[in-house]
């Protein structure tokens, strides 16, 4: 690096860590290459200087969103000036102000992270300081719930597709790596390599509402959580009402009743007002783009009540819609016989609806293993 | 002397020479598309290029091959690609032929062996071919977002050691590295670390100026108006909410279509009649044909006179 020193670079270590405070992922590697970059261009050209950053520093399509608001952000007083040469003092001066120095980047590389801000989730008026007691689930119902619920998941896992796989079960052979394999003992057959129908890794998320105009179906709606995370690894758990919460650890780690009251504890809006926008945006916004492919379900269980931002339901389950294999949306509503989806939530959600199932009852578990 | 000639003589491109190289291979583009081009060309990092479909991504790896004169190694990613198809396989049954043949020769065990596991049996497959390859090529992993994440960062491996071990042979260094270039139609998010090894590049819907350039480029005897027309027609189509939104090639097809037709306007009966080449699925058809008249109007494709 020949321009390590001067003035530019320092300039561009201090626009990243500005970037970075704006929640861009730019590490030290992409500093170096993009002064590694301004070495092969004409700098002084601004337009030519900005491609060059855009090229080198962003690495996703929000982060090109976002990057041409930022970089005039930072050099606006670059703009202001008339011509080159102003334009090269200023340069010189805003770095003298903002004294950017390698000190601060590497006390940042070493884990002094506090400048940084970082975004926290507040709680709303709306949530209830109500503690939930979850063990009134029928001790009879339980059992059959279980069932039904173990059957269901069992077929999930057991879908199959075309391809196969390696496995040290003795069942089919694999003709051509049996082959491959005793070729290098001369072309004698000893070792015979078995296959087995692969397994399809569909990925299931579930959204659950356990809002107070869910109350009666909460207790249930864990049930039916646990029970899926028990017999399915690969699959992530979320329980919403005012706020999102990711409980698949939680539900991993410890057993039913223990996860219960720790959940109820916490207090995480559990049984006050729903905002399925606002929740499904926090759950798009930060786990979503990770986890929703072309092989994942997206289940979500809400009655669709719902006291926040309708726009924000549209847009989200239109991208989770597009994203995600299927989506499904459970609504214990939808038994009763006369159900029909009034309520402006869900009607907003609809058109993005895959299937569209009641979910009140055993019998109706048991046919939601049909849509998986 | 042709532009190519003289840039294997001065070595590395310059940014300018890009530009000019993309539009000789009848790539028009705008800057960004460009500095990305060059960036990665000289910083010999691989170039990730994500948009929607049909905007001319795989094309870009076409050009740059053309243009810098060297061959095109493609590698077409799709769900349950796994590492023998991208890297090498034995032919086991030519191995197999060759042992019957040599069956009865006095040779020792350890000679025939060498013969069945030499380069002649060996079956190339796209990374390998990439490397061992007699000069530089560029390397196309297309659609990189269909294959599974353990392929992505099988990939990350190859990608950063240019080396790849065949067990019966030795490991194999690259004898040259490389021009990469990723795309990515968005269907699932690639990996940070995936990311991070790579030029970043978004390639969206061209505007109509562009749109129209290409238009004009690309089918030489088309009418003015109709390529005016027709590109207006396209961007207001790429406004609704479609099922499958038509990129640019949709756009040539059309344009070819209409012109290989002596069409020199749009009107209604040529729009419906013709829809097909455009929309390739029956609910947009339909949503389309409802709105045609609205969109005529906000085209201004009613021939006035």
């Amino acid at each position: 690096m020949i321009t390590r020193q001067t003035s530019l670079s320092k300039n561009i270590v201090h626009f990243c860590r500005f970037l970075r405070q704006k929640g861009f992922n730019v590490s030290a590697e992409e500093e170096i290459l993009s002064l590694q970059a301004l070495q092969f261009i004409d700098y002084t050209n601004n337009e030519v200087f900005h491609l060059a950053l855009k090229a080198s520093l962003c690495h996703t399509k929000s982060h090109l969103d976002e990057f041409d608001k930022l970089f005039h952000e930072y050099w606006k007083d670059l703009d202001k000036a008339v011509d080159a040469k102003t334009k090269e003092d200023q340069k010189n001066k805003t770095v003298f102000q903002q004294q950017a120095s390698y000190k601060a980047l590497s006390k940042w590389l070493h884990g002094d992270g506090n400048k940084e801000t970082e975004e926290t989730a507040t709680c709303s008026i709306q949530e209830s300081l109500l503690r939930k007691d979850f063990s009134t689930v029928p001790e009879d119902e339980v059992d059959e719930l279980m069932q039904a619920i173990k059957s269901i998941a069992k077929k999930l896992a057991a879908k199959t597709n075309r391809r196969y796989e390696f496995s040290y079960k003795v069942d089919m052979p694999d003709l051509r790596k049996t082959l491959r394999k005793n070729l290098r003992r001369g072309g004698e057959l000893l070792d015979i390599v078995h296959r087995r129908p692969k397994r399809n890794r569909i990925k299931l998320v579930l959204l659950c509402d356990v809002s107070r105009s869910m109350e009666l179906y909460s207790a249930f709606l864990i049930q039916f959580m646990y029970a899926f995370q028990q017999v399915y690894r690969r699959m992530e758990t979320f329980v919403f009402s005012t706020l999102l919460k990711r409980v698949t650890l939680l539900l991993k780690h410890k057993n039913f009743s223990e996860a219960m009251l720790q959940l109820s504890n916490e207090n995480n809006g559990w049984s006050g007002g729903t905002r399925i926008g606002e929740s499904l945006d926090t759950f798009v916004n930060e786990y979503g783009k990770k986890m929703i492919d072309s092989k994942t379900i997206v289940i979500i269980l809400s009655d669709g009540w719902d006291t926040g931002n309708i726009d924000l339901i549209k847009n989200n389950m239109e991208f989770i819609h597009t994203k995600s294999k299927k989506l499904i949306w459970l609504n214990p509503l939808a038994g009763f016989e006369d159900y029909k989806p009034h309520v402006s939530a869900m009607k907003a959600a609809l058109p993005f609806i895959d299937v569209f199932a009641p979910v009140h009852n055993v019998e109706s578990l048991k046919k939601l293993g049909r849509w998986l | 002397m042709p532009p190519c000639l003289f840039l294997l003589i001065f070595d590395m491109p310059e940014l300018k020479d890009i530009k000019r190289m993309l539009f000789e291979q009848g790539y028009i583009t705008d800057d960004s598309v460009a500095m990305s081009v060059f960036l990665s060309l000289q910083l010999n990092k691989p170039l990730l290029i994500e948009g929607p479909a049909g905007v001319g991504k795989t094309e870009i790896a076409k050009v740059m091959a053309n243009a810098l004169q060297t061959d095109l190694i493609r590698l077409q990613c799709y769900e349950g690609l796994d590492a023998t198809h991208a890297l090498y396989e034995w032919n086991y049954q030519r191995q197999l032929l060759h042992l019957k043949m040599v069956e009865h020769n006095q040779q020792p065990v350890e000679e025939k062996e060498k013969t069945i596991f030499s380069d002649s049996f060996l079956m190339k497959r796209p990374l390998l071919q990439a490397i061992t390859h007699h000069k530089k090529p560029v390397l196309l992993i297309d659609e990189i977002d269909r294959s599974d994440e353990e392929f992505e960062s099988f990939l990350l491996e190859v990608l950063s050691d240019w080396q790849i071990t065949v067990p019966e042979i030795g490991t194999i260094k690259a004898t040259h590295i490389p021009q990469v270039i990723l795309t990515s139609n968005r269907t699932r998010e690639l990996s940070e670390a995936l990311r991070r090894r790579c030029l970043y590049l978004y390639i969206d819907y061209p505007d109509f100026e562009k749109e129209w350039t290409i238009v004009k480029n690309k089918i030489p005897g088309i009418d003015t108006k109709l390529a005016e027309q027709i590109t207006g027609f396209m961007q207001q189509l790429r406004i609704i909410k479609l099922e499958k939104t038509p990129g640019i090639a949709e756009t040539l097809d059309w344009a070819a279509a209409l012109s290989a037709l002596h069409i020199d306007h749009l009107d209604k009966n040529i729009i419906e009649q013709t829809l097909g080449v455009v929309l390739k699925d029956w609910k947009d058809t339909r949503q389309v044909q409802l709105s045609l008249s609205e969109l005529m109007e906000k085209t201004g494709v009613y021939p006035k006179l």
